[in-house]
């Protein structure tokens, strides 16, 4: 998958966990200035196994990989 | 069953404001509020061999009840806000009371009594944000529209309730193969609830929010406090010498997104995660941190819950005799150790009727058993935390040291 097929996938994700419309989801906002919380949060690591088929809860969940969509993106565009 | 359980049907939410608002002006404003809301003085009804359902009232002036207070000094509120959440509703069809309390003609407290069918925590919150916009605007107009008035009713689709109801009953026996422990209830006289508020300030509480990213990771606070609380719940077991080898929190989480609740206001919208540890683990922040983030993984990949929303609309068609035996049988009398939230959001704006809210908190009282909860919330760049006990559960020394316990826990990382 490329990148930017990454990153749309994951809007595609949240803004269904948010109930927010695609295009309000920035690629370049925190996750919690979208309004996610740890609950939130645990549902897009969720989306992300069952789709990327990566299981990301044990790994460091480091801020630098996770802050944004678009950091999360290029992250799981590594390790894919 | 049905004495025991209702204890948890009501709490209290709290707005610390910094400085004094009008009682007769709050009475009039709350009064045209809420006389746009019939749905507020609604009452559970049952029709022969029809489900019960949420009958709205026929009169649509509902009855307000605002009652005020004076209070000499600040350190008498914490008792005072006790006593309003521990008042019960007149009867069946009043679920909503509010309380004004004048603190030393500096300060006032408006504290809002809500019966949790009608609302859950962040639904109280939400009709309050809609009482600001109400107030910015004067009129009805001025609240924000799509809010939905009627909830579904939820009375089809039986077969998926009861295959999640199958699940949920799995899930319960699995949690119940090691013995837990909880503090035992005393029956006897029914009796209040009592609280303990643990108020962080904004630089405490970046510190526990950065022990937070530190050891659970980015986005994982709920983890983390749980950690904490249940090692902090662990060393009143060990100063008990109980021998129970498990504990088990009950998460009450809502499954709603912000922009959710903008549209379901009403009614409980709740559902749980269950977080169990064996006593052996909880000393050991690290994996006893793995061990809770691993669970609410799993829990939220299987559906679990969602299952539990879906099984509890069998609620609706069981006898409650049937949920004792549940109970009674693989719980053996025992639900959890004691219950969790944590509210990180707020849709509050900064100010009502001219005073600025310099705090928000929640009082719930706790479904009995198990009687004991801790509920934190964010406001404001600070995190507040509560515990609630069923009176006489614990000791006054008891509570002393949980709460020291707690802070210090928090704070060291």
């Amino acid at each position: 998958m490329t990148l930017p097929d990454i990153q749309k996938t994951l809007i595609q994700g949240i803004a269904s966990i948010t109930s927010k419309d695609e295009a309000a989801i920035s690629a370049d906002v925190p996750f919690h200035e979208l309004g996610i919380d740890s609950l939130g949060f645990v549902e897009i690591l969720v989306f992300i196994e069952k789709t990327f088929k990566l299981q990301l809860i044990e790994t460091g969940l480091d801020k630098k990989d996770f802050a944004t969509i678009h950091s999360l993106a290029s992250f799981l565009h590594k390790k894919l | 069953m049905k004495q025991t359980t209702c204890a948890g049907n009501m709490s209290q939410v709290v707005l610390i404001l910094d400085s004094v608002i009008s009682p007769s002006d709050l009475q009039k404003r709350l009064g045209r509020f809420i006389s746009e809301f019939p749905v507020v003085n609604g009452s559970i009804s049952r029709d022969i061999n029809i489900c019960p359902y949420w009958r709205m009232p026929g009169n649509t002036e509902g009855e307000l009840n605002l009652v005020s207070y004076d209070c000499a000094d600040e350190s008498g509120l914490l008792p005072l806000l006790a006593e309003c959440a521990n008042r019960p509703f007149k009867d069946g069809t009043e679920h909503l009371a509010f309380h004004l309390i004048n603190v030393q003609n500096q300060k006032s407290c408006l504290a809002m009594t809500f019966d949790h069918r009608l609302f859950d925590a962040r639904g109280a919150e939400s009709f309050l944000r809609l009482f600001q916009q109400h107030v910015e605007s004067n009129s009805i107009a001025g609240v924000s529209s799509g809010v939905s008035l009627t909830a579904p009713a939820h009375l089809s689709g039986w077969m998926k309730k009861f295959l999640a109801g199958r699940n949920v009953n799995r899930k319960i026996i699995s949690l119940s193969e090691h013995s837990l422990a909880a503090l035992p209830v005393s029956d006897g006289k029914k009796k209040g609830f009592r609280f303990r508020l643990i108020r962080f300030s904004e630089q405490e509480t970046k510190t526990i929010y950065d022990n937070a990213y530190r050891s659970a990771g980015y986005l994982m606070e709920t983890p983390y406090l749980l950690s904490v609380i249940m090692q902090a719940v662990n060393g009143l077991f060990m100063s008990r010498k109980s021998e129970e080898g498990s504990y088990l929190a009950a998460v009450s989480i809502d499954m709603r997104s912000c922009e959710d609740i903008k549209q379901e206001l009403f009614f409980n919208h709740v559902s749980y995660l269950f977080f169990q540890a064996q006593s052996h683990l909880v000393n050991n922040r690290n994996e006893l941190v793995n061990s809770v983030k691993l669970q609410m993984y799993d829990q939220i990949k299987t559906g679990l819950p969602r299952d539990i929303i879906e099984a509890s609309h069998l609620t609706r068609i069981a006898p409650l005799s049937f949920f004792k035996k549940i109970i009674d049988g693989p719980l053996k009398g025992k639900i959890a150790t004691f219950i969790f939230s944590h509210v990180s959001k707020n849709p509050l704006s900064p100010e009502l009727m001219g005073a600025k809210i310099e705090d928000v908190f929640h009082l719930p009282r706790v479904p009995v058993p198990p009687g004991l909860g801790f509920f934190s919330n964010y406001f404001n760049g600070r995190l507040n935390l509560v515990i609630s006990y069923l009176d006489g559960l614990m000791s006054d020394d008891e509570v002393d040291v949980l709460e020291r316990t707690i802070t210090e826990r928090m704070l060291e990382g």
